[in-house]
């Protein structure tokens, strides 16, 4: 199991050989940002594969519990997007999750989160291109910040054990880099 | 145990190009919790539908996943076809493999990969989707109609003439607002009052509409369908049913020298009054605050100090002792058409606002603003129709109209322009021109915004036609000098100082909602901006609605506006009124948040935090009744599904239909990055 | 003290309160007190080893202490913030406990002493120094001297904090995985703060389960961030959890790190005024939002 106490650069070490393609977690609001990312595909726009995105009603509905556990579940970055001030679907969902997200993006920070990990931004469903910067934003900060290896290092014994077992099985499917061996996988001794 | 269908669409080549269709299904099939996974050219099509409800047949399915496009394109379709097929329709998702995957990459072992991750994703969140039923709200087919000026009167017209009651209430003695005051309309110069009164005297008479005026809104309980009003009827001092309307208790009043609100200041009425004499209804009022009687037993008097309307009234209909009365109407819908009032920008002012001190408006008698002068040009007015000045009632021949007084002015004043001001000052340089053939009109303009149908060829006639002489430039002062009104002027195109010797100067003056309407905002629980205008709910999409379902504004309390403006949207408030009443019920979509009685504390943070007030508070009793504690409530008909009190409850005591904690969690643990 | 005890005979004896909650004696230092019967106020105290918030006591979840009858509950300043807190989220009114202020000049930090110390920049409490509210406000009485400020203690916690806040990320990583790695997942935090009163806890939630219960590094920190987000602008300084904590986890820098937060983003200060609206919950339109693109 990796030391939790592992730095930062030598993770970066580690992702400097190149192959290492961040897995981004993102949670959007359906009426802004989920339409934003919709026009840009209609528009043809072009960006990174690395991001998934899971689909909320508002930005108000997005619980800092999300983030932690695609943290704990092996995502290297998340994004949070929503509607720009005053322009909130559901009047005033944006500016609570606005409060929500200072607070929790400082204590992240406390406790030694780094916070270019976490994107959060207003996308429009008239931005299109904004959507692709952040996307190509975030994925370019969180491959710079490696994996997020020193969270999955705070598993339990069994479970990482049973990882490392089947990532070198090859399980790997998932990954989008080429099949080479220490790829994607987390970091696992 | 789930039993999903994924249906992987090639939507032709926006697809099957970038991703292999093929591919997704072959690694979703064997996904725990799927029983049959396949992919087609085009789902959406008629035989890509059939297929869907022949799967679930065949397979009985107990959800299904389309991987294709965006939900916003087809998630209705689907639903539509499930429903068909006697799955319920909130147990069919999409995965959208095109706007957010195919069409945005262009590797295709990435982007393949990146789909079987997203359909993986949604067959999770399917696992946890439950079988809602449409929240099905009985509709109160009554409406009400808050203001009855021209937004008003047209609103509660268009929803009577469909067949539905309408309550109108308007707070002065007569329905008509201001463009009763008004003496001709523009673009069309046609006489305001002669186009008014008829739709005056169609809603008094309308089978469908019951009129209360000289009445307020004092409470609102309910939501959307089911509202329950309480009416203010103020103490009128007069019998509407004995009254005939004849008027012998007006000539009988000795008190005839109270300002006029109707003539703007310009005229005196008595203490029992109706506004105008084409008022609607034709039933004075008794203005208990300048009443000879009322102000003696104010101050204690032992016998009432007149009585002379009493007496003279043959229908015996004058009653001093009448209270305000209160009336509960149910309605199910609300139209708030509340109308504007003026800037007043004398030395007094509300507070917040200040003064323009330096244009003499209040100190120089000849300094007026718009609706005083509708007043002197109208036939009914004070001075019947003649422009004559107030200081001494002779005729202007130099008249200075200014425009955007108080209006696009973060100085002081308003910010905002107020839009109808560069119409209506042309039509009054051109009524004045009209009556005083030998004067001369002088307008000082920033813009002229004259953006309506024949509203710019209406402002050129008032200088072509009428040689009004419009200067480019702002008012520095206005001042009494001697017999005339010094006008201190700024021509910014020839770039030189101008300086009027005026007769009579018109201010137009800015738009600004009815004094008031903070309080009836909360009492209905709209918002309104920082000027005061009702806020709509969507700038764009949803302009006569706000965000109170059930509550619709029209006319000039949203914004500055003209009439036929006002009319539109008005119709337009009132086919939303229409579209609401159109069936017994109303269908709303189940995504509401619903709370667990046995978690919750009742600690209401919830209740903060909801835009719409959907949550109250609500006693939980033991089994013999006795009360134990309470919990929040969230009623169906209002919530609209944000999800905000979710995030914000600290013991997720309640959840967003649709986007529960569970389907979440699931959608997030899908993407779980170690097996 | 003797008008401490004079009012808890009076109260008790009038019948305007069925029991008084305050501290008592003994020979392991202060400890809570009940007292139901008139000449039991003899045994009530107030000195440096008073520590605990006794307002965890009117937690409507601690139905064997509600059943007691109407409460006389002694309180401190920061105690009084706790009540004003579950006055704000109704869990309390006002007319069904009398409050007893006492005017408190700090607390021990060791406080199992068989007998009260002064106090000294030694054994204070550090969570006392630049404490606003000496005297409480929200009280139907208040007894007492006003006192003076509690001495200064050599490191105070904000200066830990601010020494945290200057380490670069990873060492605040390996610091508090480590600190958080100790929690038995005991929640003695929880059960002795005032204003965690709910009736299932998110970390009891299991469908689905946000929070992992066995205590390993990674529920680990997932428990104490919940915590400590749910303590913006909530946390009244009492320290009980850090006092609490049976594996010494320095909860009050999380604490005290989350007030300066709220102070920072949102102007908020805790206080005893219940109509003060907490931060998170509300929004002002021109919220700080550097960190949103």
């Amino acid at each position: 199991m990796s030391d939790p106490t592992e730095t930062q650069s030598a993770q970066n070490a580690g992702a400097a050989a190149g192959d290492f393609e961040p897995r981004i977690t993102a949670f959007v609001c359906n009426w802004c940002t989920y339409t934003g990312a919709d026009l840009a595909g209609t528009s043809r726009i072009n960006m990174a594969s690395n991001v998934r995105i899971i689909r909320l009603p508002c930005t108000g509905r997005i619980d800092p519990l999300f983030i932690i556990k695609s943290f704990e579940r092996g995502a290297d970055g998340v994004i949070v997007s929503g509607c720009h001030p005053a322009d909130c679907h559901y009047t005033s969902g944006n500016y609570h999750a606005r409060r929500r997200f200072a607070v929790f993006h400082d204590l992240m920070e406390f406790i030694g989160v780094d916070p270019r990990r976490m994107t959060f931004s207003w996308v429009s469903a008239s931005e299109g291109a904004k959507w692709r910067d952040v996307v190509d934003e975030a994925v370019t900060n969180v491959r710079e910040l490696g994996p997020f290896d020193a969270y999955r290092a705070l598993a339990p014994e069994d479970e990482s054990a049973a990882a490392a077992a089947s990532a070198a099985a090859g399980a790997a499917a998932r990954c989008a880099a080429p099949a080479s061996s220490g790829a994607a996988e987390p970091d696992a001794s | 145990m789930s039993r999903i269908g994924v249906f992987v669409c090639h939507c032709g080549e926006n697809i099957a190009r970038t991703v292999d269709t093929e591919a997704v299904a072959e690694a979703i099939k064997d996904h725990p919790g799927v029983a049959f996974a396949t992919d087609y050219k085009y789902m959406c099509s008629d035989p890509g539908q059939t297929m869907v409800k022949e799967a679930i047949a065949e397979h009985g399915l107990t959800g299904v996943v389309i991987a294709a496009c965006s939900p916003h394109m087809h998630e209705k379709t689907f639903r539509r076809a499930c429903a068909q097929a006697g799955l319920n329709q909130y147990m069919c998702e999409m995965a959208n493999i095109r706007e957010h995957c195919s069409w945005i990459h262009e590797d295709r072992a990435d982007a393949t990969a990146k789909a079987i991750d997203i359909a993986r994703t949604i067959v999770e969140k399917v696992k946890h989707n439950k079988p809602l039923e449409s929240i099905r709200i009985p509709v109160t087919k009554r409406a009400l109609v808050i203001g009855g000026g021209i937004a008003g009167i047209q609103a509660a017209l268009d929803i009577a003439d469909g067949g539905h009651q309408v309550v109108l209430i308007e707070k002065e003695a007569s329905i008509g607002g201001h463009m009763s005051q008004l003496s001709e309309t523009f673009p069309t110069l046609d006489c305001s009052q002669c186009i008014l009164t008829p739709r005056m005297v169609e809603a008094y008479q309308h089978p469908n509409i019951t009129l209360h005026t000289w009445s307020e809104v004092e409470k609102v309980d309910g939501y959307i369908g089911n509202f329950e009003v309480t009416i203010r009827k103020k103490a009128r001092s007069v019998n509407e049913d004995l009254c005939n309307g004849c008027g012998d208790c007006q000539a009988a009043c000795p008190a005839k020298r109270i300002p006029s609100e109707f003539e703007a200041g310009l005229g005196k009425r008595t203490a029992i009054y109706v506004p105008f004499p084409q008022a609607v209804p034709n039933i004075p009022a008794l203005d208990r605050q300048n009443c000879t009687l009322f102000k003696g037993r104010r101050k204690g008097l032992a016998k009432d100090a007149c009585g002379k309307c009493k007496e003279a009234c043959l229908k015996g209909a004058i009653d001093y002792d009448t209270e305000d009365t209160f009336i509960k109407e149910d309605v199910g819908a609300i139209v708030v058409a509340t109308g504007f009032q003026l800037y007043n920008i004398g030395r007094e002012q509300p507070e917040g606002l200040k003064g323009y001190g330096e244009y003499g408006y209040g100190e120089v008698p000849d300094v007026i603003d718009g609706l005083q002068f509708e007043r002197l040009a109208s036939a009914s007015g004070p001075t019947a129709g003649a422009i004559l000045r107030p200081s001494d009632g002779k005729e202007p021949k130099t008249v200075v109209f200014v425009h955007c007084v108080g209006s696009r002015d973060p100085e002081k004043g308003m910010k905002y322009c107020s839009k109808i001001c560069c119409m209506y000052n042309a039509k009054h340089a051109m009524l004045y021109k009209h009556k005083v053939h030998d004067g001369r009109a002088v307008a000082f303009y920033m813009d002229i915004r004259a953006a309506g149908k024949g509203y710019d060829e209406f402002s050129r006639r008032a200088i072509e036609e009428d040689q009004a002489e419009y200067i480019r430039g702002r008012v520095s002062k206005i001042y009494r000098d001697g017999d005339k009104v010094k006008v201190w002027g700024y021509d910014t195109l020839s770039q030189e100082q101008v300086v009027i010797d005026a007769d009579m100067v018109v201010l137009a003056t800015a738009i600004r909602p009815q004094p008031g309407v903070e309080q009836l905002a909360q009492t209905l629980s709209i918002s309104y901006d920082e000027n005061g205008f009702i806020n709509e709910a969507h700038p764009k999409l949803r302009p006569v609605e706000t965000n109170t379902a059930g509550v619709f504004v029209a006319g000039a309390c949203q914004a500055p506006r003209d009439i036929p403006d006002s009319v539109a949207m008005a119709s337009a408030a009132g086919a939303k009124v229409m579209s609401l009443f159109s069936a017994d019920e109303l269908g709303r979509e189940p995504a509401v948040a619903v709370v667990n009685e046995n978690t919750c504390i009742g600690c209401m943070n919830c209740a903060n935090v909801c835009a719409y007030g959907a949550i109250e508070q609500r006693e939980i009793c033991t089994v013999d009744g006795q009360v134990c504690g309470h919990v929040a409530y969230v009623n169906p008909g209002v919530c609209q599904g944000c999800g905000t009190c979710q995030a914000l409850c600290l013991s997720k005591s309640v959840e967003l239909q649709t986007f529960t904690d569970e389907q979440v969690y699931s959608e997030i643990n899908a993407l779980c990055f170690w097996e | 003290m003797n008008e401490l005890r004079e009012l808890a005979r009076k109260l008790l004896a009038d019948g305007e309160v069925r029991v008084i909650i305050g501290w008592e004696s003994a020979r392991r230092g202060a400890r809570p007190m009940f007292v139901t019967e008139p000449d039991g106020a003899d045994g009530l105290i107030f000195d440096t080893r008073c520590v605990h918030n006794l307002v965890t006591y009117l937690n409507p979840r601690r139905d064997h202490v509600a059943e007691l009858g109407k409460i006389g509950l002694v309180i401190k300043g920061c105690d009084a913030k706790a009540v004003a807190g579950l006055l704000r989220e109704a869990q309390l009114t006002r007319d069904d406990v009398v409050l007893i202020g006492v005017c408190c000049g700090g607390v021990l930090e060791e406080n199992e002493l068989p007998e009260a110390v002064a106090l000294t920049p030694e054994n204070v409490a550090p969570r006392c120094h630049g404490c606003d509210n000496r005297e409480p406000t929200l009280v139907d009485h208040l007894l007492g001297e006003p006192q003076p400020e509690p001495p200064r203690p050599a490191v105070t916690i904000e200066e830990r904090v601010a020494a945290l806040d200057a380490q670069p990320l990873e060492e605040r990583w390996a610091f508090w995985t480590e600190q958080f790695g100790k929690c038995v997942r005991c929640y003695a935090c929880r059960q002795v703060c005032p204003l965690c009163v709910c009736e299932r806890c998110v970390a009891e939630k299991t469908q689905p389960q946000w929070i992992e219960s066995s205590p390993h590094a990674r529920g680990n920190l997932s428990w104490n961030i919940t915590r400590a987000l749910h303590l913006a602008g909530r946390c009244v300084d009492c320290g009980e959890c850090e006092r609490f904590c049976p594996v010494g986890i320095p909860l009050t820098l999380v604490n005290r790190k989350l007030q300066e937060i709220v102070a920072e983003r949102f102007d908020y200060k805790v206080s005893e005024d219940p109509e003060n609206q907490a931060p998170i919950g509300g929004y002002r339109l021109d919220d700080e939002q550097e960190f949103i693109k």
